[in-house]
């Protein structure tokens, strides 16, 4: 069964509502987003509530339901220039 | 005759003021800091200062004119004559003459010597951060990593045993480390040049070396656990708790 939720890009506003299945992974779901947002190319991380969602993780581990807001964080990759 | 100046005359007495605060065990530990750009600067300024003595700087990269708005360590007259490490040792020492800066003008890929207490990562690509964060890990080094872009910037610890940087990644990332390698073959890794400044940078590398002195002082235990998100736009900062990926290849048995 699909679930319905809403990926945030952070920094700037943005959302997508995205179907989801249960056996999906937290990588599935930030590639959907990060191809969606492409314009912006960036690394990103996923975050629900105080947590990192790790890649491998599925849907069904991470405890979504619907109507969850994921958000999505650019991973700053710059420092040394 | 009674004097009360004393306590001025010991150089770390404020910082021994802080109850946790190990000053000797600080100047014991052997600190390696990657990357002599401006979180390198920053970074090895605020070590220096903290009390830490024994510093070794790997950076290949010259200094260009567009690293002075950002790199207290560096002048005018260093642009393309003189190398990002060498320039921070010798100035950095200069802030204590205690400290042994040592530099290496090295890719960090090319590094083999990895006997030391802590890594700090102040790198400009995901590539050597991996390389970084897979070394520290396999020799069981506190790594703590720093990045920038603009306002914005993270700070990860990763203790021994626990999650490591790899675990926090994900397609994205490796999407990213691709989009820098040109097309030649040869390895040549194209880094575009991120938005920076130096307020941004100057928070993250504190922050980096706040986590460095409590793993100095024999407080491990104290780090801010997980990767902490700072956007210095709106003044905000968020640490998110992160777990071990059992598929990252540092944590396979």
């Amino acid at each position: 069964m699909s679930i319905a939720i809403t990926v945030k890009n952070v920094y700037n506003g943005s959302t997508i509502r995205m179907e989801v299945e249960n056996d999906e992974t937290m990588g599935d779901i930030i590639k959907s987003a990060a191809e969606y947002w492409r314009k912006e190319a960036s690394a990103y991380i996923l975050k629900k509530g105080k947590m990192l969602l790790r890649s491998s993780m599925t849907v069904a581990e991470a405890g979504i339901i619907t109507d969850d807001v994921l958000e999505m964080i650019p991973d700053p990759e710059g420092g040394s220039r | 005759m009674i004097t009360t100046d004393f306590v001025d005359r010991d150089r770390y007495d404020r910082m021994r003021r802080i109850d946790w605060v190990d000053v000797e065990s600080i100047q014991s530990k052997r600190c390696l800091v990657v990357g002599a750009g401006a979180l390198g600067n920053e970074v090895v300024k605020d070590l220096v200062l903290a009390g830490f003595r024994k510093i070794t700087v790997v950076d290949m990269d010259h200094i260009v004119t567009s690293n002075l708005s950002r790199c207290l360590f560096f002048r005018d007259s260093d642009v393309k004559k003189v190398m990002k490490a060498d320039v921070v040792a010798s100035r950095a020492s200069e802030l204590d003459p205690e400290a042994e800066i040592t530099p290496i003008v090295s890719d960090i890929k090319d590094l083999d010597d990895w006997h030391y207490d802590i890594v700090i990562g102040c790198l400009d690509n995901i590539s050597a951060r991996m390389h970084v964060n897979a070394h520290a890990y396999y020799n069981g080094i506190p790594f703590i990593d720093g990045a920038t872009d603009g306002m914005n910037g993270r700070v990860i610890v990763i203790l021994p045993g626990g999650p490591c940087l790899q675990c926090t990644m994900n397609r994205t990332h490796v999407e990213q480390m691709e989009r820098r390698f040109t097309c030649t073959g040869n390895g040549t890794a194209f880094v575009p040049k991120t938005a920076s400044d130096i307020t941004t940078t100057a928070v993250i590398a504190a922050m980096q070396v706040r986590e460095a002195m409590k793993i100095a002082s024999g407080h491990p235990e104290k780090c801010v656990k997980g990767a902490t998100y700072y956007n210095g736009t709106e003044g905000t900062m968020e640490t998110l708790e992160v777990t071990v990926d059992p598929e990252c290849v540092n944590h396979q048995e």
